[in-house]
């Protein structure tokens, strides 16, 4: 089952970089997205499916869309179509030494245990990582003053 | 209280918007240069208080409740929050005269405080990814100054730089989550211990490489540069300045320090990896740096080939090592912002990069031909001035730990970074007086300011440099020096 | 570390494989950024695979919301950049960005 939800997720990723059409490979990222959610949700981690599908799945699938609206060119961008070709043979390959790496190292890794749970979502999210929030603050103003800064009037056009 | 340094430029970048719609100009100027004054002035007296006592960590308060915001304060990072307000003012100071005709001042401002903030933040984490996220406030932030001036070169630069740093942060954050993986904890203190007890080689080196990779692209480490040479000429000249020389060292020389030193512990094999990758950063920096006709690309490569110095210093892990590599930031950082600015003033003045359109400009521009020979030859390492030191200290560091030719390459490296520094005063300040520059004037006030406050600074660190030593740079070596043991004492939770 | 995280991680790598493939070879400035969508999805997966691997799903859904938050501010600013360039040269080729040489 969690293999079969993990596969979806790699087969539509595929889709979204192989598909020559942008609008479909950006509808292909948001249901990849949605087999990441549904993953998340099986780890037990709904607090992060919920957002993987708001987020990533809607409001970076809405900005991808309007900006395909907003950038039509009668042309559109002649990709090679050698890349989709050769693709299959690349990825096959590095599966093969992906599955052998990973084999060879079961077991090798013995790790620590961590801290165990008892706390809320909310616990950890506000008072353990409060230094976080501040940052993300800092990331979102840092965001939005990118985009103003990148759409404004300029009074006197030069170049 | 140290949480200032976040808290004042991020409350100030979000209500600057605001400001500048009512002001377009004064009150954001004001605003932003007195808020860097203070930040310079706190770091160095109350913050070379706190150092006295020995590193601190300090918890932040907020109405009397402890809240869980760790900051740890420290030699090291004393030291790098006192560079980042010095290069900072002197920047916004610049941008008083030079960002007129770029537009929206008080957004400009408001990015600039962002990156300021994000880079404080960095310095003073306790955590794993903590340090990331700051790294990612400071990179948002500066795609957005990259692109500031919405010319083709611009948004081309921006947009390669912005795809490899995407990539690089994908490869930190996966080293962090196998980290994690491993030890069950983000905090530096622990992860320290967790690598102390298991004794896991390849994984360990698997995400050394990851780290390497990831914070040597923000480091424009040799073969992760490639963003370098087209981001920092197309932006802005201030943006050029702080980019050049704080970000690439804040968001990658710090974190490789603080993580590779005092959280992974310096190891033979270490030290041979940052010594080659150092020494191939200065050389490729040096060769490509002299056929480059555009003063801001030769400034670019150069700083690659500084960049590498600094590696080297750091991966030797001996305390003349590292305090040769601290005291060259400084320098670095200092300098190079000054020529950079003054590359602005040029500009600005004569609206061309193009050092063979040049010519004589030294008698139209004084002040800017004076500060540029200064910082051209603090850089090159000429005596008395600051850089000589570091670079004596670095060079000196590798004769004790007795790699002889690595030492000699430096050495040479550093022979032709004068040979194209003293090209560029030769084509573009010294000489006939190219007809077309006949009536350019001198750049204006608050330019001429912050190049001259940094002027002054490369001559007074060249003479003063024992003291500087002696007060910031030896408690800033015995934090790194102390190695693990600083991480398991200090920073664990 | 059990064979889970290992399976987890295998898929992890897959996906970086297919974004860095996306990357080294297409040419539309949409598409390329679209690769990089997929190595996020990437990390996010480590990031919560290795959580539930240590028993800790609250920290590692702190960390990864935290990182989401990022990527949104990250797309947001990448994709003013191309609607930006798009007004410049009227196209979405990479071909045609080559005035700077690295």
């Amino acid at each position: 089952m969690h293999l079969a939800l993990l596969i979806g997720l790699v087969v539509f990723s595929v889709l979204a970089i192989l598909l020559r059409d942008l609008l479909k490979a950006a509808i292909s990222l948001a249901v990849a997205s949605i087999f990441l959610a549904i993953i998340f949700f099986t780890f037990r981690a709904p607090y992060i499916g919920v957002f993987e599908i708001s987020v990533v799945a809607g409001l970076i699938t809405v900005l991808f869309v309007s900006t395909i609206a907003l950038t039509k060119s009668e042309g559109d961008v002649k990709e090679n179509k050698l890349p989709t070709f050769i693709f299959p043979f690349f990825f096959i390959v590095f599966i093969i030494i992906d599955i052998l790496v990973m084999k060879s190292m079961l077991g090798k890794l013995t790790a620590l245990t961590g801290s165990a749970e008892q706390r809320t979502f909310g616990e950890v999210f506000w008072n353990q990582r409060t230094f976080d929030l501040v940052a993300q603050i800092g990331v979102i103003f840092a965001g939005v003053f990118s985009v103003l800064a990148l759409f404004r009037n300029q009074g006197k056009k030069d170049e | 209280m140290i949480f200032l340094f976040i808290a004042v430029p991020l409350i100030l970048a979000s209500i600057l918007p605001l400001i500048g719609k009512i002001s377009k100009r004064l009150l954001p100027d004001i605003l932003a240069n007195l808020a860097l004054l203070f930040l310079l002035i706190y770091a160095a007296t109350f913050g070379k208080q706190l150092i006295n006592a020995g590193s601190a960590i300090h918890q932040v308060f907020w109405l009397g409740q402890p809240i869980n915001i760790v900051l740890a304060l420290d030699g090291f990072s004393l030291f790098m929050l006192f560079t980042i307000a010095l290069v900072s003012f002197c920047v916004t100071l610049f941008s008083i005269d030079y960002m007129e005709h770029y537009g929206a001042k008080a957004t400009y401002y408001a990015l600039l405080l962002i990156m300021i903030a994000g880079m404080n933040g960095l310095v003073l984490a306790t955590d794993l990814f903590t340090i990331y996220l700051f790294l990612e406030v400071a990179a948002v932030a500066s795609y957005g100054l990259v692109a500031y001036g919405l010319g083709h070169d611009e948004l081309e630069a921006s947009f390669k730089y912005l795809m490899l740093s995407s990539v690089a942060s994908a490869f930190i954050l996966l080293s962090i989550s196998i980290i994690f993986g491993l030890t069950g904890s983000l905090n530096l203190g622990s992860v320290a211990m967790g690598f102390r007890d298991l004794n896991l080689k390849f994984v360990v080196g698997f995400c050394t490489a990851l780290f390497l990779a990831g914070f040597g692209l923000k480091a424009a480490i040799v073969p992760f540069h490639a963003w370098l040479p087209d981001a920092h000429p197309s932006a802005p000249a201030p943006i050029s300045a702080m980019l050049s020389g704080l970000l690439i060292k804040v968001s990658g020389i710090y974190a490789i320090t603080r993580i590779f030193l005092n959280v992974f512990g310096i190891n033979p094999a270490l030290t041979t990896l940052l010594l080659y990758v150092g020494t191939i950063s200065i050389v490729a920096g040096a060769l490509l740096a002299l056929g480059q006709n555009d003063i801001k690309r030769m400034l670019a490569y150069s700083s690659i080939s500084q960049i590498g110095y600094i590696i080297i210093g750091v991966g030797l892990g001996t305390p003349l090592g590292i305090m040769g590599a601290l005291f060259h930031i400084f320098n670095h950082a200092v300098a190079k912002s000054l020529l950079f600015l003054n590359s602005g003033s040029i500009e600005h003045a004569t609206g061309t990069r193009a050092l063979d359109k040049m010519g004589g400009l030294a008698k139209r521009m004084p002040f800017t031909a004076a500060t540029t020979v200064i910082g051209s030859l603090s850089i090159a390492g000429v005596p008395p001035l600051g850089g000589f030191w570091s670079k004596l200290i670095i060079i000196v560091a590798l004769v004790e730990a007795k790699r002889f030719s690595f030492a000699v390459i430096a050495v040479l490296a550093s022979i032709m970074t004068l040979w194209y520094y003293l090209l560029i005063q030769r084509k573009a300040f010294f000489g006939k007086l190219n007809e077309t520059w006949k009536d350019i004037k001198e750049a204006p006030f608050w330019m001429t300011a912050a190049t001259m406050i940094l002027g002054l600074l490369c001559i007074l660190i060249g003479i003063f440099f024992s003291a500087i030593i002696k007060s910031w740079l030896r408690p800033a070596t015995e934090v790194l020096s102390a190695g693990i043991s600083y991480a398991l004492n200090f920073l664990g939770l | 570390m059990n064979s889970f995280w290992f399976l987890n991680m295998g898929f992890v790598a897959v996906l970086l494989f297919i974004g860095i493939y996306c990357l080294l070879t297409m040419k539309n400035l949409v598409k390329l950024f679209i690769g990089i969508e997929v190595i996020a999805k990437g990390i996010t997966l480590a990031l919560v695979a290795t959580g539930f691997a240590k028993n800790n799903v609250l920290l590692a859904q702190s960390l990864a919301i935290t990182f989401i938050v990022v990527e949104v501010s990250v797309v947001a600013t990448a994709l003013a950049i191309i609607i930006n360039i798009y007004r410049h040269t009227g196209s979405l080729d990479i071909g045609k960005l080559t005035k700077l040489k690295g």
